[in-house]
Formats: structure tokens, sequence, C-alpha cells
């Protein structure tokens, strides 16, 4: 059914919009990323780069962006991997057994989530000091798990309590004990949740700032953020490079998207049961 | 072989108990139809016995083995769901293979079972296929597979029909009757249509409220129900109920419900007079005949209320002392709606239910 051509003008206004909106930034830093430090600094600002590649040359080699970058991906799939792996059973449990109050925890799961980074900030340091975490990487993975787990854990009870639970009792008359009927029935089917939650773990701790400058001082550690934020030097703000190492930042992202969207599809579960 | 038993079987989910002291026993290879309205616990019973749900208490043996601290896994069944609960990430193939797998059957073995099943099930042209590319009866063939392939002890169906047309309903249960003929596997059966239990079962199980309220074969069950609820359940269009009090007395029973009254003797010898005023004469529709009958009978006169051509039967609802009846004849094109009718009843066919008891009487006129 197609709607009336106002109504479809009006959703294509809306979306160029919003698209244009949330990629003005990015555009902005592509094309400066590719203009040379005349071009950045010329007044009045030109628009169009002549396509120099100088800046990323001088992010990766001077500013050492493969470092930053290489710390980015441990901490990013560590914070993914332990985060999944603890979130995965307990979504399920919080989905799948009787249990008094689990209102209760689930909504307190979204309560933690949404606590405000500064009121953790303090004590969290006070505990990777004491425990000696501080300018680590395991000691940056332990806040982004406990931070992501509660987004991680909804996302997935969401996805396990929509599966039919016959499938799950199949399995077991089937000859399944309860984990082999989670890995082998239940996990390939909250495929398309586990991928949206691991995403969305990823992405946080790729582009996390504040516990990452809190943390890490020592430049060798430091994530991608941290060092690109750095990246000034005594007299002057390197505009192009900046721009640069952030689309470099950000093109894993897009891949890693891309990528998973082929495996996130919706419906695979249409079927198991009637309908 | 297997057979099974169950013990004084009670489950409650909080303070509700949902069954109530169920005891059964099944031979091997017997067809047992767990039967009752909705909500009276049939699931659960076989969920149970399955597994997949811990009693409250009471006792499951299969086949001389108590299976209460088992898992599923281990109890040697196999179930099919009402929603047939087929594994949608696999093939149908991987679906029938997967219990095999589980229980790490050699290569051979697993395309053997499967190539046996799909011929009996008539699948093969689905093995390739997803569920989701299966309608609701070839679904319904998976998911029967699937339990076939493992060759359980013991077969347990929860509904598998009532997601199907009615069409396919009814040669589903002719397969499912010659499948059982074919493997000889015990098997439990549970529904709520009764003509399902009637054709499937040998033993049926009459259920509500968690209670059993018969056991027996389906002609057993059809005619001695033990009590009205039973008599009521089964048959289609049902047994005629009137309720009313009942006076025995001697070798007389007097039945009163207002206009209706009704005396009449029988073999045994009541020592004590019983009075009720919660008697119930039951009529199967097909028992009132519309043409005089040799063997003792009772009169009914009235009128014709509604005819129902059913083209190979009528139903004809008449009114006789008040009192609604329906009958199950042959057809007869020359009855009208108000006409005046005589029907008759064979005494032998009446049944007699005293404070929601039958009452085992061979009734004959005074
Ligand atoms: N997990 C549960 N928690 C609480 N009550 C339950 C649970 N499972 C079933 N019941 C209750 O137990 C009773 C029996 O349920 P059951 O599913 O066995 O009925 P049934 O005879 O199979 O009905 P139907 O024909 O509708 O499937 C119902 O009253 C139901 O509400
Ligand atoms: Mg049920």
């Amino acid at each position: 059914m197609t709607k009336p051509l106002p109504e479809r003008l009006m959703l294509l206004v809306g979306i160029v919009f919003a698209v244009l909106g949330s990629l003005l930034p990015f555009i902005w830093f592509v094309l400066t990323s590719l203009k040379s430090q005349i071009q950045v600094e010329a007044i009045p600002p030109t628009w169009w780069p002549d396509g120099s590649l100088e800046f990323y040359y001088s992010a990766l080699f001077d500013h050492e962006l493969f470092n930053y970058i290489w710390n980015s991906v441990i901490v990013a799939s560590a914070t993914t991997i332990i985060a999944l792996v603890i979130a995965t059973p307990a979504a399920y449990a919080l989905a799948r057994i009787r249990l008094a109050g689990k209102v209760w925890v689930l909504g307190g799961l979204l309560c933690v989530a949404m606590f405000p980074q500064i009121v953790i900030a303090g004590p969290v340091w006070q505990i990777l000091e004491r425990i000696g975490g501080l300018n680590t990487h395991w000691g940056l993975v332990l806040p982004y798990v406990t931070l992501t787990l509660p987004l991680a854990v909804w996302i997935l009870a969401t996805f396990f309590k929509e599966l039919p639970v016959e499938l799950e009792e199949a399995a077991q008359i089937d000859g399944c004990t309860t984990w082999q009927a989670l890995y082998k029935v239940m996990l390939p089917l909250a495929a398309p949740g586990i991928f949206t939650a691991a995403i969305l773990t990823f992405i946080y701790a790729w582009n996390e700032f504040f516990f990452a400058l809190l943390i890490l001082t020592d430049p060798a550690k430091q994530t991608l953020p941290v060092g690109i934020a750095l990246f000034q030097g005594e007299f002057t703000m390197p505009w192009g490079e900046i721009a640069a190492a952030s689309v470099l930042a950000t093109l894993p992202l897009i891949l890693l998207v891309l990528l998973f969207q082929r495996g996130i599809i919706s419906g695979l579960s249409s079927g198991a049961v009637k309908g | 072989m297997a057979g099974f038993t169950l013990t004084q079987l009670c489950k409650s989910f909080g303070h509700t108990m949902v069954l109530n002291e169920i005891s059964l026993e099944a031979s091997d290879g017997e067809f047992v139809v767990l039967l009752g309205p909705s909500g009276c616990g049939k699931s659960t019973l076989l969920r149970i016995i399955a597994g997949l749900e811990a009693q409250s208490s009471g006792s499951v043996n299969i086949g001389n083995r108590v299976v209460d601290s088992l898992p599923p896994r281990d109890r040697d069944i196999a179930m099919v769901f009402q929603q047939y609960a087929l594994y949608p990430h696999l093939t149908v193939r991987e679906n029938l293979a997967f219990g095999l797998k589980m229980r790490k059957e050699s290569t051979a073995v697993i395309e053997k079972r499967i190539g046996d099943a799909a011929e009996l099930l008539e699948i093969h042209e689905l093995l390739d296929r997803k569920p989701k590319e299966l309608s609701g009866g070839q679904r319904q063939r998976v998911a029967m597979g699937r339990a076939i392939v493992r060759k359980p002890k013991l077969f347990l169906f929860d509904e598998p029909l009532s997601n199907l047309d009615a069409r396919l309903r009814a040669s589903m249960r002719v397969e499912l009757k010659k499948l059982h003929q074919r493997l000889g596997v015990t098997m439990v059966y549970v529904t709520h249509d009764q003509i399902e239990a009637m054709t499937l079962g040998e033993k049926i199980v009459v259920m509500d409220q968690g209670h059993i309220l018969q056991i027996g074969t389906p002609d057993q069950i059809y005619h001695h129900p033990i009590n009205p609820f039973v008599a009521a359940f089964i048959g289609n269009p049902p047994m005629n109920l009137i309720e009313g009090s009942v006076h025995l007395e001697g070798q007389y029973l007097e039945f009163h419900a207002g206009d209706f009254a009704l005396r009449l003797e029988t073999h045994a010898h009541i020592e004590t007079a019983i009075h009720s005023d919660s008697a119930v004469l039951g009529i199967r529709p097909e028992d009132i005949k519309l043409d005089i009958p040799s063997e003792p009978h009772l009169t009914l006169s009235g009128f014709i209320d509604v005819v129902e051509n059913l083209g190979g039967d009528h139903i004809v609802y008449l009114i006789s002392q008040e009192q609604h009846l329906t009958a199950r004849t042959t057809p007869n094109s020359r009855r009208r709606a108000e006409d005046p009718i005589t029907a008759y009843v064979p005494l032998q066919k009446l049944h007699v239910f005293v404070n929601q008891v039958r009452i085992p009487l061979e009734l004959y006129y005074h």
C-alpha cells in the first residue's frame, strides 16, 4: 500500500534532514581530513578539499595512530566478549526462570545503565588504584563491562523472551541438557539479539572517552578517543590530523555494522511455531 | 517393554491444585487418550510424564523404571507439541537428525532412520527445506518424524492436530492410528476433542478440574459414562440430560422432572429406599427412535421444534412434556417444525444418574 503523496513528501524531507543532520559533522571532518594544511588555515574556509593525504600520513606515523587503534581493538573486543559471555546466561535466566522480583532486577539494571558516569568515576578510580588496575587495559575493561552489561542483558533478555519455550523443551526431550539447549537451539535463534548487543557494546567501548582518560595516563596504553584528543601540540591545534584520525577511527565501526547487518536477519525464528 | 504407571500424582502451582491424586496404568503398546475440557490439567499431566514439569507428589514409572529424578532426556520419550516446535534454524533433515546426534548415533544409523521416517510420513521432498517453508500439515508430519526417528519407549502428543483444518485433521487422525498400529509403541495423546478420543483411544481417561473422572475403553465411556459430566462430554450431539428427582424402592424406580414422569421396574431389588432430588436421566440422541422398536421402550409424544439436515442424518430437536430433546435419525423430508411427533426410547438405553453417579440398573416396564 502506498501512502498519499503529501505524506510521502513529508517523510522524505524528514529522512533527508535526519540523515544530513547526523552526518554533517562527519562529512565536515571527512572533508577537512582531505585538505592540505594551507586549506585548513584559509580564511574564509574553503569547502572542497584538494584530496591531499598528508594528514592521514601524519596522523598514522607522526602521531602513532596504530598504537591507539591497537589499544582500542584490544579494549573494545575484550569488553564485548566478556560482557556477552556474562550477559547471555544472565539474560537467559532472567527471561526464562520464574523468579520473584524479576521485574525489579530488570528495572535495577536499567537504572544502573543510566547512572551519570561522574557519580561512579571516583569510586572506580579508587577501586582500580587499590587493585592495581590503573594504566592497564584490564583496568579499563572492568568498568566498561560493568557499564555495558545492563544494556546487553536487557537486549538479550528481550530476545530470549520472544523465543518459544517449546523449542527449548523439544531440545531437552531430544537429549539436550539445559546448557546444550541454550547453545544449540536458543543461541542460534537469538543471533540477531546477540549481534545487536555485541555491536552496541563494541561501539560504546570504542568511543568511550571519560573513563579512558581517567584510567589510562600512559600514552602507550591509551585508546583512540583519548589519543586523538591529546594530539594537540604545544602551540598548534592539528585540526587536519584530528580529522584524519577521526575518520580512521570511525571506519572500523562502519565496517563492523555493515558486516554484522548480514547476521541480523530478523524473522529467523518464524516457522518455529505456527504462524 | 514399556507401559507406564502413574501413582497418585499431585501438582499445584502456588496454592492452586492443578492435578489431584492422578493414578493411571497403561500396558505396553497401548494408545491412551487424556480427554477433558480446557484447563483441566491434561497438558500438565503430560508434561509431568515427560519430565518438563515436576510433580508436587506422587510417582511416574515408565517401563518398570521410576523416572521421577530423571531429566526429560533420560526418560526415553518423544513428544509432539501442539505448536510443533521445529527448530527454525535447521532444515527438516537436521531437525530429524538432531535428537539422534545428541545421542551420538552413527551417521549410517541416522541416515537410515531419517530415510525410514521420511518414507513412512511421505516427507522425502521436504527434507532440505526449513520449517518456515512448510505448510501446517507438513510441519505436523515433520514433528511426528522427529519423534519417530528416536524410537522412544513412549510417545507423548499434546493436541497435535488442533492447529490443522478440519479435513486435514481427519486424515491425520487416521494416519496417526495407522502409525500406532505399525509402530506398536505406547502413546499418550492429549485432546479436548471427543471424536479424536473415541477414534484413536484404546483407553480413554476423562479428566475434569484436575481429577480423573473415568478410565475406560471408548465403548465403556460411551455406553456406560460414570457421571453426567462424562456423559455430556462424549458424543455429538451431546446426550440429552433431564434433571429431576428419583425415588428408588424395592423393584421400582420413579423419575420426575416437572410434567415428565416415569415409573419403571428393575431387576435389582433395592432394600433401603433411595430418594434424591439431584437425579439425571440421560438419553443419547441416536437412542431416540422415531419408529416403534421391538424391545421394551419409553414413548414420548410432543412436537418438532427444529430439524437440521446433515445429509446422511437429521438432527431433530423436539419438545416433549416441556423437555427439550435432541434426536439423531435417518432423513425424512416430511418432517416440519411444529409437527406433532411420537418418539421411542428403548429402556436398555436409558442412563440414570443419582447424586452425580451412574446407577447400573436393568430397567423394564412395570
Ligand atoms: N506454569 C503455570 N503456572 C501456574 N498455573 C499453571 C501453569 N501451567 C498451567 N497452569 C494452570 O493449570 C491448569 C491446567 O493447565 P493445563 O495446561 O494442564 O490445562 P489443559 O488441560 O492442557 O488445557 P488446554 O486444553 O487449554 O490446553 C490451568 O488452570 C492453568 O491455568
Ligand atoms: Mg493443554
